[in-house]
């Protein structure tokens, strides 16, 4: 990859279900260059690129929080059904939708004229008659846009007198394992359909029936199949489709709610973090169009339970009479340094999950600690992946086949992968952070384990000769960089503390240092 | 009183009542068959243009758009971003689901020639080689008919390729509908075409430009196409001289409910709704007219003291109606009009494509609340709230069904509002007998 980006993964300012990359546009100042066509929308010009509709000249400039929307999401093609985000075009005869209106040079819009909200209005006293106010106990209940939009546009007293549509079943129907259906709750803004037609192109969902008893259903038995089924329960606007891992499992006002990257394989699809007390509930992707998009798959969004595992090693542990026990660190690596004078070969392995920052450190410090002829190699461990050469697409959107998620930044080190995935010294430090896999091992190879490891994971190694785990801190929990599959740098910053006794690497060779 | 042929040529239906009249061998002798498009085919497609546009013809499935210039939109030489031509395609309209209205259906019957005639022309017009017929599913006898009247044509050398010797190749495929009343929408018609869900598609852009299977397309009505090879063999001008200065010729009224001979009618525009139902024999005997709606089931009604509006375009729009399709429903005094409306309210919320918010949920309130009303649940703020949810609903959805829906819903309110007082004072259409009405039992699942 030629052109490097480095930049880091911040915080969007707007909703996610919104968030939008697109930039103000200025004219060419030379005189001779066409200026760009201009825009009013409330008052004040706006350049934009011509074929821009209104609602993408809002998004420009940040404005787009005036204009409330259902169908339209940035990343799918426009339906422009749900009236929710027509304004008035002055010369035009009727409100016309943003999302689907081009903008034109001279055109004046008004976003906010009695027109508009009463129109608003009326679009949220419709969606309200069938809705059911089941909030309470109501997974979106907090991040719901038929709340914040009612909140601001809605009437103050319905005169609906006539019974709610009830569908059938509608409150257990589950379209997969992972996504609950309640029909009742749905707006018909038709999000989810477009997703898989357009995005996923798996067609997995359908609306079936007409009008006011218009029904989402799976195309096939089988139900949902595509792999992005968390994006669905992202932005459907309503609590018709929910994400089962989640559901009932906390209050969306109680989440603090970070930055971080997701490190499940080699795309580092940027997330967010959801989570209350440093206990994950959820990762959600935050939008980047170089990297993932609007997206992100399921199995990287269900990847933080190998983080939040009881079983997971969040203390130091060293050898004891045959078995491990937990010990400081102090003792720990005063035990490990003795093993290590008197191995009479050492070998560093540095898994491809390691942060750019920790495979130097790793390289460059540990080896003069242990003070003689240390080999460094880096592992993957991912099936069929040996260095970044062999990664390759899985599909249309991001997945990896490399399951790790910074194997051209370990690379970039200058390190040789393990030779054949076998560890052949007398004495091996395994540093990785859950993600790179297992290497070849004897049954007797003296082993010191470093990073993120499980209680499962350790017992199930060939060798059985483990002589310490250090703990260490897991990529929602640490600061660093990755390089992804296509050669971007991505910065990232702890989304929660670490609550055991885990120590970041240089935290451990800081301790180790001040041993000699 | 006259008769519908006292009146004016009938242009569309003098042998509509005559044996075996849907044959080629009939059309021919005795309607001057395929004539038309002989001379048409000598004529650059420029001209035929130009002799519709001088006929005045309007569109005759609703809306009434000029039919000249829906030809003339059509892009001459139409190019994808390859730069490869792409094809034309020339659409019939033939989903006829409109409540009272019935011409399309006598058209594809009993001269199903006439149709195929004025489409050949009208490809030959916009320079397109193929045509599609979508016909409303339910039609069975008309779909047959029709087939075989293409069949016989392409067996005589009127379509197919290299049409007389001229060297214009020209297919037609019949496509059948699934039944919505949606898919007569022009662009809800072009989805369906496609094999997707009729659900109307978001302008611009127009069919013109992106139409079916994405390729510039014109949609016509039946009746607008049945016209052109008159309009061809006898001149734009005879024509347009049977109707008014902005519409020309003559129009088909479907006249049905409570008049003494209801049928289909050819009469020229001039007329008024009055004479119109004169024409169909008047109200039946011994009854007097309540209301009438005036071109089909989504068009305002209007009151007895109404009707003397003339039946053009621009006069019914004056008096709050419209023109539609041509289906002029009489309703007597033994009609109760809330309930009438509450069939067509139903109607309307089980035909609604569900894309739009206000159409989706404003028609199942509407038809809900009618029929609470029936039933004797009914509230006066529940007129006055017609009103809003009309007002809410009309001009704000993709397509000109929500309007459709608030047509007979707010003018009933409006011009019969002490027939709901009457209910709501009463306790609903059949008080003694509790949950009422044959209609208002079927219960809330459509």
């Amino acid at each position: 990859m030629s052109n490097l980006h480095e930049h880091e993964i911040k915080k969007p300012k707007v909703d996610l279900n919104y968030s939008s990359d697109k930039k103000p546009v200025h004219s060419d100042p030379s005189p001779e260059a066409k200026p760009l066509p201009k825009v009013t929308i409330d008052g004040k010009a706006y350049e934009f690129k011509p074929g821009d509709t209104i609602m993408q000249v809002a998004e420009r400039y940040k404005i787009h929080e005036e204009i409330p929307r259902y169908c339209y999401h940035p990343g799918m093609p426009i339906a422009g059904t749900c009236r929710m985000c027509t304004v008035e075009v002055e010369k035009a005869p009727k409100l016309m939708t943003s999302c689907s209106t081009p903008a034109g040079d001279g055109m004046i819009v008004h976003t906010r004229s009695e027109k508009v909200l009463k129109s608003r209005t009326g679009v949220m006293e419709f969606l309200l008659t069938n809705h059911p106010l089941d909030c309470p106990v109501c997974d979106k209940a907090g991040e719901c846009e038929l709340q914040d939009y009612n909140f601001e546009y809605g009437p103050a007293l319905s005169n609906f007198k006539e019974e709610k549509r009830v569908y059938d079943d509608a409150t257990t129907k589950k379209l997969s394992n992972d996504v609950t259906l309640n029909m009742n709750r749905c707006v018909h803004c038709e999000r989810c359909v477009r997703f898989t037609d357009d995005v996923t192109k798996t067609n997995d969902l359908v609306m079936v029936n007409r009008g006011w008893h218009k029904e989402l259903e799976a195309t096939t038995e089988a139900g949902l199949t595509n792999e992005y089924q968390g994006c669905l329960t992202d932005f459907c606007p309503v609590g018709a489709l929910t994400w089962n891992d989640f559901r009932f499992k906390k209050r969306s006002w109680f989440l603090s709610k970070k930055p971080s990257l997701c490190d499940g394989c080699s795309k580092g699809c940027n997330i967010e973090v959801h989570s209350d007390a440093d206990i994950v509930y959820r990762y959600v992707p935050i939008h980047n169009e170089m990297v993932n998009g609007h997206w992100m798959c399921d199995s990287g969004r269900n990847s933080y339970h190998s983080y939040m595992n009881p079983l997971r090693v969040t203390s130091p542990l060293m050898k004891h009479n045959g078995e491990l026990h937990a010990t400081s660190i102090e003792t720990l690596l005063t035990e490990v340094k003795a093993q290590l004078k008197n191995a009479s070969t050492v070998q560093i392995v540095i898994g491809t999950d390691a942060t750019r920052e920790e495979a130097a450190l790793l390289k460059e410090k540990v080896p003069a600690l242990i003070g003689k002829n240390v080999a460094v190699s880096y592992f993957n461990g991912t099936n069929g992946v040996t260095t970044a050469a062999d990664d390759k697409k899985l599909d249309n959107l991001l997945k990896m086949k490399d399951l790790t998620p910074n194997t051209r930044g370990v690379e970039e080190q200058g390190l040789a992968a393990l030779a054949n995935g076998e560890i052949s010294a007398d004495v091996v430090i395994y540093f990785r952070s859950g993600r790179a896999g297992i290497p070849k091992m004897k049954a007797d190879q003296k082993i010191i384990l470093w990073g993120v490891w499980s209680l499962e994971e350790i017992k199930s190694l060939p060798s059985k000769n483990i002589l310490a785990v250090i703990a260490g801190h897991a990529t929602i929990e640490k600061a660093g960089s990755y390089k992804n599959a296509d050669g971007i740098v991505q910065k990232f910053h702890p989304a929660i503390v670490h609550r055991g006794g885990a120590l970041s690497a240089h935290q451990v060779v800081g301790v180790w240092q001040s041993l000699t | 009183m006259k008769t519908a042929a006292e009146y004016v040529e009938q242009v569309l239906t003098k042998h509509v009542n005559e044996p075996n009249c849907h044959t080629l061998d009939f059309y021919v002798k005795n309607e001057k068959g395929y004539e038309a498009l002989r001379k048409a085919l000598t004529m650059k497609p420029s001209d035929i243009v130009d002799e519709v546009k001088k006929s005045n013809l309007r569109g005759r499935g609703g809306a009434g758009f000029p039919t000249g210039m829906k030809w003339s939109f059509m892009p001459a030489k139409p190019v994808d971003a390859n730069g490869n031509s792409k094809p034309k395609y020339m659409v019939c309209n033939a989903d006829e689901g409109e409540p009272g209205t019935f011409k399309d259906r006598l058209l594809m019957t009993k001269t199903p020639h006439k149709m195929i005639e004025g489409m050949i022309i009208a490809c030959h017009a916009i320079e397109s080689n193929k045509g599609f017929i979508y016909i409303r599913g339910e039609f069975h006898k008309e779909i047959r008919i029709v087939q075989k009247a293409i069949d016989e044509a392409k067996a005589a050398g009127f379509l197919g390729k290299n049409i007389m010797g001229t060297g214009f190749d020209c297919e037609m495929i019949i496509y059948k509908g699934a039944g919505a009343y949606i898919c007569g929408e022009e662009t809800a018609l072009l989805n369906s075409l496609e094999g997707k869900r009729g659900e109307p598609r978001l302008k611009p852009p127009f069919p013109a430009q992106v139409g079916a299977y994405g390729m510039p397309s014109c949609v016509n009505n039946v009746e607008t196409f049945a016209a052109v090879p008159y309009i061809i063999n006898e001149g734009a001008e005879k024509y347009a001289s049977f109707g008014i200065e902005k519409a020309g010729g003559t129009r088909l009224y479907c006249v049905s409910g409570h008049v003494n001979k209801p049928g289909v009618y050819e009469l020229p525009m001039t007329m008024t709704l009055r004479e119109v139902i004169e024409v169909a024999g008047g109200v039946r005997t011994g009854h007097t007219i309540k209301a009438v709606i005036p071109g089909g089931a989504s068009c305002p009604m209007l009151r007895a003291d109404e009707i003397d509006v003339k039946m053009d375009y621009d006069s019914l729009a004056k008096a709050g109606t419209m023109s539609g399709s041509g289906g002029v429903i009489v309703l007597d005094e033994t009609v109760n009009i809330v309930e009438a409306v509450y069939v067509l309210l139903k109607f309307y919320e089980h035909e609604s494509c569900g894309q739009c918010t206000q159409c989706r949920e404003g028609s199942h309130w509407l038809a809900r609340m009618f029929k609470r009303i029936l039933d004797g649940g009914g509230n006066t703020d529940d007129l006055d709230y017609v009103a809003k949810i009309c007002g809410n609903m009309a001009g704000q959805t993709i397509c000109a069904f929500a309007d459709a829906v608030t047509g007979p819903a707010l003018s009933s309110v409006k011009k019969f509002r002490s027939e709901f007082e009457d209910l709501i004072r009463n306790g609903g259409l059949h008080p003694d007998k509790g949950m009422a009405s044959s209609h208002a039992k079927e219960g809330a699942h459509v």
